[in-house]
């Protein structure tokens, strides 16, 4: 017992140091490529690292009107809570730690405590700017959490007219059993509408161009974080890189789950993992590069009264009908 | 430790909860190791507002309802104008949206069976 206790923490620590490392190197690279795109040279991979550094040895202001306690504990609920989302994904080709515990509905609403907390924060700094900040935080969640929602469900909905008194909400039976396969002509169409539905709720989710209304540093100073700083500040930018980790994980388990192991004949052992965990953090990156570095040079700030108007209408429309698509695919 | 199960999908609250405690204590021993300190009581507190003078706290800070939703209501205007249009505030109006609603989900209903 105590033998599988230590596997476990061992496991566990492995699960957050990684996701750590891996959400850092993420930034760094949506920097670094984001420069390139625009013609800079940008900074090195390891900034991140160098950030959280400097942000730890740097003083952390509490504002006079901020509630304190909540002004310092939100950052650590942030951190804490996007950290849990790890052991619920299928990371690297391996089964999610935490696999039988907690399903895909678990993640949707775990997916919001990160944001609620940084909104909670920005209340609690009692600036005005940290206020709309939090507010436009809130309008951005009602606007893409019903896409985000229809999008996850449509999923399990689907399998479970497949396979039916399955665990279809499980990562571990929605990553094994990749929908792609399953589905016929309509139900292609449809699920290419709902992965262009995650893509586009995946930037809103980080709180990057062109959803970063909350921050809106040229406007409201950065917003919702304008009153943060030193190690506070650290623990949400820790958690914004896992967040990265998370929603790219979330796509490649729930859309492209495919190992390369099988199909170069190295399944099984340590150099068909290595392959495996490679091809992961390959898909990763790909959706991270479409989903939130293409589109943050691409495209500029929209306002919040945009946001809200293209999650509702739009995005919602395009995610309802890949779900309208997939159930008329089990019908005709 | 069994958990939740939904026949779709299952949790566990408690596995959930002792995983967010554990990683709130790594998070605040990774936190504890950072600069505690600042100057209270000096310019560095006064909040972040341009330059401009800080606002009265019941004043100029003061959070509404409908501060929250502002975002909402003027993305979907259309929608909003014509769903404010049907609240009348006349009792009798909303009593016929209510029939007219109550009536619409017997059709349905009877159409399912």
């Amino acid at each position: 017992m105590s033998a599988t206790l230590l596997n476990a923490v061992w496991q566990g620590l492995i699960i957050l140091v990684g996701g750590t490392f891996l959400g850092m190197i993420y930034k760094g690279l949506d920097r670094k490529l984001a420069a390139q795109m625009q013609g800079r040279i940008g900074p090195p991979l390891r900034q991140p690292f160098f950030d959280v550094v400097k942000l730890m040895v740097k003083e952390n202001v509490v504002p006079d009107h901020a509630v304190a306690w909540l002004f310092n504990l939100m950052p650590l609920v942030s951190l804490a809570a996007v950290g849990t989302l790890l052991f619920y994904l299928p990371l690297g080709g391996f089964e999610p730690l935490l696999g039988g515990f907690g399903d895909l509905i678990l993640i949707l609403y775990l997916l919001a405590v990160p944001s609620l907390a940084m909104v909670l924060g920005g209340f609690a700094a009692g600036s005005p700017f940290a206020t709309v900040g939090a507010q436009r935080e809130l309008v951005m969640m009602m606007a893409y959490e019903f896409p985000l929602a229809i999008t996850l469900l449509s999923l399990g909905w689907y399998l479970s007219s497949v396979m039916p008194g399955a665990q279809v909400f499980s990562l571990t039976v929605l990553a094994s059993n990749p929908l792609w396969g399953l589905v016929g002509p309509l139900g292609f169409i449809g699920l290419l509408l709902l992965f262009c539905a995650l893509m586009i709720v995946t930037p809103a989710e980080l709180t990057k161009i062109p959803f970063d209304i909350p921050e809106a540093e040229t406007e409201i100073a950065g917003g919702i974080l304008a009153e943060y700083s030193g190690r506070n500040m650290a623990m949400f930018y820790l958690a914004d890189a896992i967040k990265m980790v998370v929603m790219g994980s979330l796509t490649v388990a729930l859309f492209f789950p495919y190992g390369l192991s099988g199909l170069l004949g190295v399944t099984g052992g340590i150099w068909g993992s290595v392959i495996d965990v490679a091809f992961y953090l390959v898909k990763v990156f790909v959706v991270i590069f479409f989903a939130v570095i293409v589109v943050r040079v691409a495209f500029a700030r929209l306002k919040i009264g945009q946001a809200a108007r293209l999650f509702w209408l739009p995005i919602t429309g395009i995610s309802l009908l890949g779900m309208v698509l997939l159930m008329l695919d089990r019908i005709v | 430790m069994s958990g939740l199960s939904s026949g779709f999908g299952v949790w566990n609250p408690i596995a959930w909860a002792l995983l967010f405690v554990g990683i709130l204590v790594v998070s605040f021993i990774v936190r504890s190791f950072g600069n505690k300190g600042y100057k209270r009581g000096t310019g560095q507190t006064k909040v972040f507002l341009s330059g401009n003078d800080e606002p009265e706290t019941s004043n100029g800070l003061h959070v509404r309802g409908d501060h929250l939703y502002w975002g909402m209501i003027d993305g979907l205007s259309a929608y909003y104008r014509r769903v404010k249009a049907w609240h009348t505030g006349i009792l009798s109006d909303y009593a016929a949206w209510f029939v007219g609603v109550l009536g619409l989900v017997f059709v349905i209903l009877v159409l399912a069976r």
